[in-house]
């Protein structure tokens, strides 16, 4: 990548942002200014990655962490200040959602399992969401939890492998893979059970 | 060791944190603004709220306004999660940290606005979280522009005098911080005054105020 590219990026996530705050300045609508302005952060990010180059990532992950944050602020605020309300009705139902969870489910856990650590674990954990959103759960949320927080700890474990018998640096690197999936496998499934009973899923 | 490279903003030094290769430091200038931060988390964390009265006009009728705990709780947890940020900032050692610590007062000056109940404050809570959100543009894009320009974010080396940082850079990180601390201070104050809970606003503004004077001795410096 030339220093031509960057610029040409720069530029167009510069005209980018500019169109995004006149719309934000013209836009009336509550609902729609939030996200014009999470349209406009976005971009922003975009500008930082092009600036900053190689050290940008420092910079990207705050701001997208603290503008989800912010955003969810604001969201809520919107909620209680319009009075919305979950709407009553029957859940969102398609025939794919009762046929292909288990199958889908199994495959991407089990090619998690080969992966390990944290990838494995996010593609594990893709497939018990989906199981989760789609077939309902019976919640056995401390069961999860506590898997959760003894993987945690089999993977401190692991880092004193590393750092006082080093010999045993295999052994180490197996205990941290396989607690690190267990980990973000268990973390992440709890989104899954999240909207679950929800009006939209 | 270490030694301020430009004392006559702050003053020389007084006392030197070090982890790794972040150094928080106190000089006269932030020790006085971390002392009044800490009076102020103090002040919340053992005030009680005071409990509005409303009077009814042609008579002698006036009642109090009750307090519901679960507001109370909610409220003085982000005041002192407010004010934990506030000291953070004041000390830090690190254009990066501080841009945290800016926007994390920013949060949580959202959710002190926004645990109220009451349809003006809520309006005003949601103009402040949009220019939030808005502000954390320039915040983290002045960091950056500081990033690419200098190839540092270590406050002990912007402040030296053979590193020079872009004009642009310091006007972001001003209006970041303006837009992140200070918004309340003039979006929402006059709704939030008619608002119950004296100790906990009062954050609000304690930290805009020490924000504001920290970014400015920052920016000075650099």
């Amino acid at each position: 990548m030339d220093a031509v590219t960057y610029s040409i990026g720069l530029a167009v996530a510069v005209i980018g942002l500019i169109i995004g705050f006149a719309a934000i300045v013209r836009e009336k609508d509550d609902l729609h200014r939030v996200l014009l302005t999470d349209l406009a952060e976005v971009l922003g990010l975009v500008v930082i990655a092009l600036i900053a180059t190689d050290l940008a990532e420092a910079l990207i992950l705050p701001g997208l962490v603290v503008g989800i944050s912010e955003l969810m602020a604001v969201s809520e605020v919107y909620i209680a200040k319009e009075g919305l309300k979950a709407p009553e009705g029957p859940a969102f139902r398609l025939e794919v959602m009762d046929s292909a969870p288990g199958i889908l489910a199994l495959i991407l856990v089990a090619y998690g399992i080969v992966l390990s650590g944290f990838t494995g674990g996010a593609v594990a954990a893709v497939g018990v969401v989906f199981y989760f959103m789609c077939r309902g759960h019976a919640e056995q949320f401390e069961l999860i939890e506590t898997a959760s927080g003894y993987a945690w700890a089999i993977w401190i474990a692991a880092f004193f492998v590393f750092m006082f018998l080093p010999q045993y640096w295999f052994f180490g690197v197996m205990m941290a893979g396989g607690a690190i999936l267990l980990k973000v496998m268990a973390k992440m499934s709890l989104v899954g059970t999240m909207r679950r009973g929800g009006p939209d899923v | 060791m270490f030694n301020l490279p430009n004392p006559q903003i702050g003053g020389p030094e007084l006392f030197v944190l070090e982890f790794g290769d972040i150094v928080a430091y106190f000089s006269p200038y932030t020790t006085v603004l971390f002392a009044f931060a800490l009076l102020f988390t103090i002040f919340v964390i053992v005030s009680r709220p005071e409990r509005q009265v409303d009077i009814a006009f042609g008579g002698d009728a006036y009642y109090t306004k009750e307090v519901e705990p679960g507001l109370l709780r909610f409220q003085r947890f982000m005041a002192i999660a407010c004010g934990l940020a506030t000291l953070g900032a004041m000390v830090t050692g690190d254009v990066f940290n501080f841009t945290l610590f800016a926007s994390l007062v920013g949060i949580t000056n959202i959710g002190i606005v926004a645990a109220y109940r009451n349809r003006h404050v809520l309006n005003a809570a949601f103009q402040y979280g949009i220019v939030a959100m808005l502000a954390t543009i320039p915040l983290f894009g002045g960091a950056a522009i500081v990033v690419a320009s200098t190839g540092t974010l270590s406050m002990w080396e912007l402040f030296t005098t053979a590193v020079t940082v872009p004009l642009i850079a310091k006007a972001f990180l001003v209006l970041g911080v303006m837009g992140e601390g200070m918004a309340p201070f003039y979006i929402a104050k006059a709704e939030i005054t008619r608002a119950q809970g004296a100790p906990f606003i009062l954050m609000v503004h304690v930290s805009s105020l020490l924000l504001f004077l920290r970014v400015m001795e920052i920016v000075i410096s650099m």
